[in-house]
């Protein structure tokens, strides 16, 4: 399928005439769409670590050329807790918690300085518990903040992004769309990634620049036993902004996070027992 | 004399029922705004505005009530003018606006709290209110020994004895006056005097640093009053500047015309005495305070500082790629959210040397970080732990095959679960060199309560921690006797 260029559509008897308006109109589009080629400046993209999501995710402005995009810093991303494999609503979402913490964790090694973690307890409180963070950043680096209302989430997430910290974390269960651009605008303007974190799934409707729905899998025992072994998850890039367009609709890994090296790798199918019918990526 | 006996002699007597409490506020809301002056500021204790409900009697001796307020100026009468012109100053615009306020007062300036007393209650002209200084022996002379505060059985011997003016008192030998009268005599006499210190217990501590603006005429905008405060910080802060101290603590006090106060606070986790930061922290806090109809005076006071270590402060500079975070800039954020949020909602996480899974994690001022690597050392010594540890751990009803073993099946919130892996058990034993909750030391000698914990996954892939509280045992009643609860999600 030829591929439409703008010059293809501007008439080909006014094309010296039009040389400089046609420019202008250029740059006056490329601006508009300057997001879309991720040309932020000073913006950051975090590889996870994982070529095959890495590949999905936009590149940085800077060091053009690199292998593979990341996680931009000064934007929105959400991580929600998704429905078990059954269909079932999720028991839980420390699986989400886990794979935020490592992309705080990630965030954390190129941005020295605090974390800022918002919550909103409910009646059955089960706040993060800092051992296991520890498994993915310094939790000494984390200042907690409990809010008793939605917009004091909001409010303390946005001083957060302006203060300029390492990165901002709330958990919410809201679905403020203003509240949501005013984060988003905050993080791009000041380069603080911003991460959201959901226990149920939000509706499509979002600004956020990425969306990754994680529910936990099932681990693969020591052969012979029957312990748990590495925590698994199952991860779906539910939205990509300024990404790379995948073939399938909603990219989806088994990821394992493998405490000793301390990285999360794909798990490939081959080995895993199950006998859920999986999209892979294949990386080619 | 008693009501009845009143109304007898002059029978238009205007009579109106007294309102205790409503005094007790009156004297109260006159205290505060007598802070304009001093700090030092109490409520006389002998005032007969806090009387009992129900006494009909109404008080003797003086002119007017007995309510009262002492106020040490001492040091503050410059604002006013020079040595006794300012204090003479102060002392008239004090009763002028009182009785532009519609209350009758009067008000006597000496060099101790027991002449100024007597001298406000007793005085017969107006010229002796003011005491000149060093002059109080002088001028107690003449006064009624009711003016020394002395008990009713005293003061009736006394003017039995013919002993009417506190002059008379001033030649008789001390050691048969106490003998015979106890020592309230005396020591009232020495306070008046001032051989005896009597110092004055403020209703608020008075702070060590204060500024203050008057304005010719009323303020009421927000910008007014937000300039007015930048203005009085500045004051301030060099005022610290030349101390060598930080403030920990501001307070600032609008004084409105209709003789009522309004006052809020900002409160920083290090001793700060940086305008800009200070402003900032200000200026949420200035839109709650109401100016009424008008703000006649500004008092903006430092009622707790710390000594200042001396770092550098440096702005965060603000841009597309925001330089990390010093140190400085997170403990202004921390203060900020505290300052809307609540200073014990915004906190660090410290670990803890535990057994107990609970007590590994506490939390700490935002100012106090853990050392780095600090929860490296705790966290490493313990198995797979899970990423959200409940409050309070939820009962859950278990289905095990052998005691032993983990559970297969368990209900949680009307949920079963089948379990398909499970690790553990892992012990954690009770801590049995901490004293219980209720003060008391495990008994010697015995095993302390244990929990073996599991960390189990459903058929969903769901992980959770299980703890049983206890051994296996079977209780009298044929069920086992510890139960099973979810303490924790892991990842």
């Amino acid at each position: 399928m030829p591929v439409i260029s703008p010059n293809a559509l501007a008439p080909p008897a006014a094309n010296d005439a039009a040389g400089p308006v046609a420019t202008a109109l250029r740059e006056k589009v490329r601006r508009l769409e300057r997001a879309h080629s991720a040309e932020r400046a000073g913006q950051q993209a975090v590889p996870l670590g994982i070529p095959a999501i890495d590949a999905l995710l936009p590149n940085s402005s800077m060091g053009g050329g690199s292998v593979g995009g990341g996680l931009l810093t000064g934007a929105l991303h959400e991580i929600e807790a998704g429905p078990a494999p059954s269909g079932r609503v999720a028991a839980h979402d420390g699986a989400a918690l886990g794979f935020a913490a490592h992309l705080l964790g990630r965030f954390g090694t190129l941005r020295p300085g605090t974390i800022l973690w918002c919550r909103r307890p409910g009646a059955a409180d089960a706040p993060p518990y800092a051992p296991a963070l520890a498994a993915w950043f310094d939790p000494a680096r984390l200042l907690m903040v409990t809010v008793r209302r939605d917009e004091d989430l909001f409010w303390a997430m946005e001083e957060g992004l302006r203060a300029g910290l390492a990165a901002v974390l709330g958990e919410t269960r809201a679905t403020d769309l203003t509240a949501g651009r005013r984060l988003s605008l905050a993080a791009e303007k000041s380069g603080v990634p911003a991460l959201l974190l959901r226990a149920q799934p939000a509706p499509p409707q979002s600004v956020c620049t990425t969306r990754w729905r994680v529910a936990p899998a099932a681990t693969h025992s020591t052969p012979g036993l029957g312990d748990v072994g590495a925590p698994r998850w199952r991860i779906e890039l539910r939205r990509n902004r300024f990404g790379v367009p995948s073939v399938t609709e909603t990219p989806t890994w088994f990821l394992e996070w493998n405490d000793e090296a301390h990285c999360l790798s794909v798990v490939p199918q081959a080995f895993d027992g199950s006998t859920r019918e999986v999209e892979t990526r294949l990386v080619g | 004399m008693r009501l009845a006996d009143a109304r007898a002699l002059v029978p238009d007597l205007v009579t109106t029922p007294g309102e205790p409490q409503a005094d007790h506020r009156l004297i109260e809301t006159l205290a505060n705004w007598c802070d304009r002056y001093t700090p030092w500021v109490s409520i006389d204790p002998l005032g007969g505005a806090l009387a009992e409900e129900g006494a009909e009697a109404c008080s003797t001796g003086g002119f007017g009530g007995d309510a009262g307020l002492l106020l040490d100026v001492s040091g503050c009468a410059h604002l006013f003018g020079q040595g006794e012109v300012g204090e003479r100053a102060l002392l008239a615009d004090l009763t002028d606006r009182l009785s532009r306020h519609d209350l009758a007062c009067r008000a006597a300036m000496a060099d101790t709290a027991g002449a100024a007393w007597a001298l406000a209650r007793f005085a017969e002209r107006q010229a002796d209110l003011f005491c000149p200084a060093r002059g109080h022996r002088a001028a107690l002379a003449p006064l009624p020994v009711e003016g020394l505060r002395l008990d009713a059985p005293i003061v009736e011997t006394f003017l039995k004895l013919g002993l009417r003016r506190i002059g008379d008192l001033y030649p008789l030998p001390r050691a048969p006056l106490a003998r015979r009268f106890g020592d309230q005599p005396l020591t009232r006499l020495d306070q008046a005097l001032g051989t005896i210190a009597e110092p004055i217990e403020p209703r608020r501590t008075p702070p060590a640093f204060r500024t203050r603006l008057a304005f010719v005429e009323p303020v009421g905008r927000p910008e007014d009053i937000a300039a007015a405060t930048s203005r009085l910080l500045a004051a301030l802060c060099r005022q610290f500047e030349q101390a060598g101290v930080g403030a920990r603590r501001l307070e600032i006090a609008l004084y409105r015309v209709d003789g009522s106060v309004d006052r809020t606070a900002i409160g920083t986790s290090r001793p700060n005495r940086d305008n800009p930061k200070l402003m900032k922290l200000f200026e949420e806090k200035l839109g709650e305070l109401d100016p009424g109809f008008g703000v006649e005076l500004m008092i903006l006071a430092a009622p707790e500082v710390e000594a200042w270590d001396g770092t550098q402060d440096v702005l965060p500079e603000q841009g597309m790629l925001a330089a990390s975070l010093s140190e400085e800039g997170t403990i202004d954020l921390a203060d900020r959210l505290a300052l809307r949020l609540g200073a014990e909602n915004v906190v660090r996480l410290l670990p803890r040397d535990s057994h107990l899974p609970e007590r590994v994690q506490t939390s700490g001022a935002a100012a106090t970080p853990a050392a780095a690597g600090a929860w490296q050392r705790t966290a490493g010594m313990k198995g797979a732990r899970p990423t959200r540890l409940l409050q309070r751990p939820e009962p859950v009803d278990v289905t095990a095959f052998v005691p032993d073993d983990p559970p297969s099946v368990f209900h949680w919130r009307q949920h079963a679960h089948r379990i398909v892996r499970a690790d553990g058990p892992e012990r954690v034993a009770d801590e049995w060199w901490r004293p219980r909750p209720d003060g008391s030391r495990p008994p010697a000698n015995t095993v302390p309560p244990y929990r073996d914990y599991y960390r189990v996954e459903d058929d969903d892939g769901g992980r959770f921690w299980l703890f049983r509280d206890g051994p296996y045992r079977m209780a009298a009643n044929g069920r086992p006797s510890a139960r099973w609860f979810l303490h924790g999600f892991c990842a």
